[in-house]
């Protein structure tokens, strides 16, 4: 068939892609799906670049700014766009920052202080195992994490610089907050007077509220990913199992935890042991396995919402869950649901949770009570941002100013690089620097998972001296 | 030629010129840098997918077709006008425009002043993109059996029209260059107007 029906001959073209085998045929679906991954980030960056300068104009043209003032800003924006062009054939890899110290420790990766070995800039560096996530099934997590940081333009959320990935794992390149989180800080004071506890619970409703705003669920809200920065204000961080994007992983561990465990507990006896402990007992047991069970892959069931465990309802509202639970441990040292044999019994509290919710006496106000009530309680009856900022708890706050007042603890640094808020010493057995041994993954198909996950910011070309 | 699929192109039709011009106020060398870079990786990929069936046996020579042979010239060995066969021809093309992009001197990368483009920068890129085009027509030529089996003739034609849209918008190919793809190229050019 020689005819100028082009599309004709290629109807009747019978395809056996089979004869190639299958390496040949990963390899073409791995060109066709970066291909496609290329020409949809080319058409959005296309239009993020003609949107930038079109607000520009708008903005000189509503500031009436004169002609030679106009054409220099129009000029200074080129000119960042054209750096921005310039970086992105510029392959940042391991190399091009210096490890300083492990400083953190999660579920999925660990957490060091690192610098820019050409410009001296201090970050944090999230580095995570990409066999461990492929077979794991964390690649949503990665994903959504990445997106969710990538998109996010607020204070209250740690900024993503910059991400990379080597064969053998994936770095986000973020900004480091150098006052630690908010777990540490509690393990250092067991409670927090109710002054205290308002701005830290006002600023995470401030966090959750922006994530919100943004269409995001974070669904991990705990005191682990509520991190401090240089000025003492929190910044909330990790988003390993936000949705909006990704079915998570781990609903159905939920399902396989309460399957296993069925009714093993019988409650009465699980209460009077709990009432047998004093609070500052309960204190120093919570304390004493608290990190290590950060450092676990399962990581705290303690902040998850009752209709997460019964696995209806993934949404907003089991953040305000959350933050209802680290609200109590900032007043009471613990949070209501801890118990202190195993996560199947936290499970079995937060599922029965009006019975196991108690508040020792004098350890807070009717108001903190109050709201305490409202957040860990029903979906149904639980109450949102609006509210919360309403409550009478939050007698006194100035929420559109919050960021800017002093908070009450200001991290003081030696230098850039001081580490002295994070638990260093908890973290000595991972080596400074990351191993490359076993567990790349070199298959086409499972590094496909990862195209899409480099990641330059544009906007901390505008941020002085960022990277 | 006459088999050629470009009904899938559809998908970023209207987005093309877009992607090609060059944004207001963006330094020209800059844009110029980053689409070459993206070329050469993408081509390089689908080069890839069929590099397997692309032996010096089923290949002796590069050519584009019956009516075009491709010979090599090395200037700094002072080889003229060498027949190779198509897969030695392209791993030394292909080399060879790896380690310009990654010459500091060529492709700069810092941003520290005086890290700038070279006076013969647009030289060096219309010797690029003669190669990169004659890589991309022995595809067609003598692999397209591959990738319409593989399903890959979408793909590889809208990467081809990007391709040579971009190179017509800054003068990158010479027409005489074209001829072995002119069939192709007048159907494209039809398709997307
Ligand atoms: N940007 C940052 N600046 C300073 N410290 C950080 C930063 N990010 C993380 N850390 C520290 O590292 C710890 C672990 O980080 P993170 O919770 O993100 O790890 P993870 O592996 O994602 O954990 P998981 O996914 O299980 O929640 C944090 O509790 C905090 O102490």
């Amino acid at each position: 068939y020689t005819g100028d029906g082009d599309s004709n001959a290629v109807v009747n073209f019978e395809r056996t892609p089979e004869i190639y085998g299958k390496m040949v045929s990963d390899k073409a679906t791995a060109a066709k799906f970066r291909l496609e991954h290329f020409y949809k980030s080319q058409v959005s960056e296309c239009a993020d670049r003609l949107g930038r300068l079109r607000n520009l104009e708008e903005k000189l043209r509503n500031e009436m700014a004169p002609p030679d003032k106009m054409e220099k800003e129009l000029l200074a924006l080129g000119k960042k766009e054209s750096d921005f062009l310039r970086l992105r054939r510029k392959r940042l890899g391991i190399d091009d920052f210096i490890n300083i110290k492990v400083i953190g420790k999660g579920g999925f990766g660990e957490v060091r202080l690192v610098q820019k070995a050409d410009s001296g800039q201090i970050y944090a560096m999230k580095t995570l195992k990409k066999s461990e996530m492929v077979m794991r099934d964390q690649l949503a997590h990665a994903r959504a994490e990445r997106d969710l940081m990538a998109e996010i333009d607020t204070p209250w959320v740690v900024q993503l610089y910059y991400s990379f990935q080597d064969p053998t794992y994936l770095h986000l390149i973020m900004e480091f907050c150098p006052g630690g989180d908010l777990m540490t800080m509690l393990l250092q004071y067991d409670t927090f007077s109710e002054d205290i506890t308002k701005f830290y619970i006002a600023e995470c409703v401030c966090a959750v509220e922006a994530v919100h705003n943004l269409g995001f669920v974070h669904r991990d809200v705990k005191p682990d990913n509520l991190l401090i920065d240089g000025t003492g204000h929190l910044k909330l961080s990790d988003f390993g199992l936000s949705t909006g994007f990704y079915k998570t992983h781990d609903s159905s561990y939920y399902q396989r935890l309460m399957e296993t465990t069925g009714a093993p507990f019988d409650l009465d006896t699980v209460k009077a042991i709990d009432l047998s402990f004093t609070q500052k007992d309960r204190i120093q047991t919570w304390k004493k396995n608290r990190r290590a069970i950060a450092y676990s892959r399962v990581g705290s069931p303690d902040y998850v919402a009752v209709e997460t465990i019964r696995q209806d309802g993934y949404t907003k509202e089991v953040d305000w869950w959350s933050v209802g639970v680290i609200m109590y441990e900032c007043l009471v040292g613990y949070p209501p649901f801890a118990s202190q044999n195993s996560p199947q019994m936290t499970y079995y509290k937060i599922m029965n949770w009006s019975e196991h919710l108690n508040f020792p006496e004098y350890s807070m106000s009717w108001a903190a009570e109050d709201l305490i009530r409202k957040l860990i309680c029903e979906p149904k009856d639980r109450i949102g941002a609006n509210e919360i900022k309403s409550h009478p708890f939050f007698q006194g706050v100035d929420w559109s100013s919050l960021r800017s007042i002093r908070p009450p603890f200001v991290p003081e640094l030696q230098s850039i690089t001081d580490t002295s808020y994070f638990p260093t010493e908890d973290l000595m057995d991972i080596p400074d620097q990351i191993s490359y041994g076993q567990g790349t993954i070199d298959e086409i198909h499972k590094d496909l998972a990862f195209v899409g996950y480099t990641f330059k910011r544009f906007d901390y070309l505008s941020r002085k001296n960022a990277i | 030629m006459s088999f050629f699929n470009i009904s899938k192109l559809g998908r970023i039709n209207g987005s093309l010129k877009k992607i090609v011009e060059l944004p207001r106020y963006v330094d020209q060398n800059e844009w110029l840098a980053v689409n070459t870079f993206d070329f050469f990786n993408y081509i390089n990929q689908f080069y890839g997918v069929i590099a397997d069936f692309c032996t010096t046996r089923d290949c002796p020579v590069m050519s584009a077709g019956s009516n075009y042979e491709y010979t090599w010239t090395d200037s700094q060995k002072k080889e003229k006008n060498v027949k190779y066969a198509a897969p030695k021809y392209v791993d030394f093309v292909m080399t060879r425009i790896q380690n310009s992009l990654n010459d500091e001197s060529v492709f700069p990368t810092k941003s520290a002043p005086g890290c700038e483009f070279p006076r013969d920068f647009i030289n060096i890129l219309r010797s690029i993109y003669k190669e990169l085009f004659r890589v991309l027509a022995h595809i067609y030529w003598h692999h397209y059996d591959k990738i319409l089996h593989l399903s890959c003739e979408g793909h590889l034609n809208t990467l081809f029209a990007h391709f040579i849209c971009f190179a017509r918008e800054f003068d990158l190919l010479d027409k005489k260059e074209l001829a072995p793809m002119a069939d192709l190229i007048a159907e494209l050019e039809y398709q997307m107007k």
